[in-house]
């Protein structure tokens, strides 16, 4: 090997390993679309043609789809809502009133993000069977809360890194009351992330899907909860429909991020 | 306290109030079921020692969780060292390839690979059409498709967390290597890879919890065929009711995460890596 095709190798090998592994990445969600498009009413790829048929079939209601997605729609935002609210309130507390108590109850919060789900859906089934909440609307939505809570903690928090406070001295300096300072001073510099934190803890609760399998059963059908019944089950190419509109919605959310962040980024700069 | 401290220490107690009653104290009684049901004492414990039915669903997860974590690293660190590479168009479209998995529901993703890898799946037809193999190949339900599809899961985090590591390391000392003669090989290992190591422990540390107490994409991959821990519990949970093991097989879980999170946080460089995320 002459030392130039050596260079070339060294250079090019890396590139197309590292591009082979994003088209592992990237390439099998896209084979749920041709699928939904079969027009056999078993899981394939198109025969003679392709068929909307499966697509028609999740508007219909007796199927269930559609009802679970707006039970998962609800539990959603109504969970966003209060994790949001709860979180706010916190990461503000937490962040004019610096203690022990606070960065605590911080590291409790966030441990959501590593303690493995399955351990809590083993608690709170006993909890919730005790107090009568399990298969209940009231159930789903206090736990989708707290898991939701610790990423919009952060996103709050990271805002709020970010806000000086030489503001809300001026401001108490000036003889502002507290309910002013936090409501007039604080929580209008941190919109951009409190909205961040409620759209993340809005997905956390419309993806979560092991804690609700264990504190519903017929009564809540989540969307989540829908599709994995309907995969254990077998083959509806109907799934295969949700799961394409599922990634369209999340193509177009990533692409509209992207644009709009590189917007901000620019009018910035 | 003033006034305006009282008010901020205020603000914190909802969110104390929920976590504190309905998520540390759940856990703390599954920690005290594992004692109690059906009778007071270790009783639990010593049956997960001596069950031979736990003793392979534990193995089965380790091995499973180790050979992921390894491809899981491996194959990241030549995506997000490509990543760093690439000018920024590239790069933009190689980020979303990331993130549309990464955003993607896991069932989805499970799903995908189920009509991907199943007997008469994509991979499958296009193998056996093509004249490539004569039978299809048993690719899922079977540890070969869970570890495929924990790969697919965890690459995305671990491809994130190294990207953010390898962009703060500063290019001059690479380019010093280069102009004292170092070749792009003996520049990668001794130079790249070793500045990398906070980056590598951390998502190694993430993907090994996460894999040790993953239940979606092993239960629907391995559909009952590749029992891990996670699954063990749930059956437990939902079909026979014994709530003494699945307790002293969570506390076991939650046991071994505590020691490696511990653990993580003694090693300075994981340390440092820690307090430079929350700058």
């Amino acid at each position: 090997m002459t030392p130039r095709i050596r260079r070339l190798l060294e250079r090019a090998l890396p590139k197309l390993f590292a591009w082979l592994l994003l088209a592992f990445l990237f390439v099998p969600v896209l084979v749920v679309i041709p699928v939904a498009l079969t027009d056999r009413d078993y899981l394939s790829l198109p025969n003679n043609g392709i068929s909307f048929d499966h697509f028609a079939a999740l508007a219909n209601w007796r199927a269930g789809w559609m009802a679970s997605i707006l039970t998962s729609l609800g539990i959603a935002l109504a969970s966003s809502v209060v994790a949001t609210a709860v979180s706010a309130a916190f990461a503000i507390g937490a962040w004019v009133y610096v203690g022990r108590w606070p960065s605590i109850l911080r590291v409790i919060l966030l441990s959501p993000l590593i303690v493995p789900p399955i351990i809590y859906a083993v608690g709170m089934v006993r909890l919730w069977s005790k107090l009568g909440l399990l298969d209940t609307w009231l159930g789903v939505t206090i736990v989708h809360v707290i898991l939701a809570m610790p990423l919009a903690v952060l996103a709050i928090g990271a805002s709020l890194s970010n806000l000086d406070p030489r503001l809300v001295q001026a401001a108490r300096s000036l003889g502002a009351r507290p309910a002013t300072i936090f409501g007039r001073v604080i929580l209008p510099n941190i919109v951009p992330g409190t909205a961040a934190g409620a759209i993340l803890a809005f997905i956390v609760s419309w993806d979560e899907i092991t804690v609700t399998l264990f504190i519903t059963s017929r009564g809540i059908v989540t969307l989540p909860r829908k599709i994995w019944t309907s995969i254990a089950d077998a083959v509806d190419p109907a799934l295969a429909a949700i799961a394409t509109v599922m990634l369209a919605v999340t193509i177009v959310g990533l692409i509209l991020r992207m644009t709009v962040w590189d917007r901000i980024a620019q009018r910035r700069s | 306290m003033t006034s305006f401290q009282r008010w901020a220490f205020c603000l914190t107690v909802p969110a104390a109030l929920l976590t504190l009653c309905l998520y540390v104290l759940p856990i703390l009684q599954v920690l005290a079921l594992s004692f109690t049901e059906p009778t007071l004492g270790f009783g639990n414990y010593v049956a997960l020692f001596q069950n031979a039915a736990i003793g392979r669903v534990v193995r089965t997860t380790v091995f499973v969780s180790a050979v992921t974590t390894v491809l899981t690293i491996v194959m990241s660190y030549a995506v997000a060292f490509a990543l760093v590479h690439m000018p920024p168009a590239t790069r933009r479209v190689a980020l979303f390839m990331v993130m549309v998995p990464f955003w993607i529901s896991v069932l989805v993703r499970a799903f995908a690979w189920i009509t991907i890898l199943r007997r008469n799946g994509v991979l499958n037809s296009a193998l056996v059409g093509s004249g490539a193999v004569s039978e299809p190949l048993e690719l899922v339900y079977n540890q070969f498709g869970v570890i495929v599809g924990m790969v697919h899961y965890m690459m995305p985090f671990a491809i994130m967390l190294l990207y953010a590591n390898l962009s703060e390391i500063d290019l001059r000392i690479i380019q010093a290597a280069r102009s004292l003669g170092a070749r792009p090989v003996t520049i990668f290992f001794r130079v790249w890879v070793p500045l990398s190591m906070p980056g590598l422990a951390i998502a190694g540390l993430f993907i090994v919890i996460f894999s040790l107490g993953f239940l979606v994409t092993p239960a629907i991959l391995g559909a009952g065929r590749v029992l891990m821990v996670a699954e063990y519990i749930s059956v437990q949970i939902s079909s026979t009711l014994r709530w003494g093991v699945a307790t002293a097989l969570s506390t076991m879980l939650l046991l071994v995460v505590a020691i490696l999170v511990a653990l993580a946080m003694r090693s300075p460089a994981l340390r440092a890596a820690f307090e430079g995320g929350r700058k």
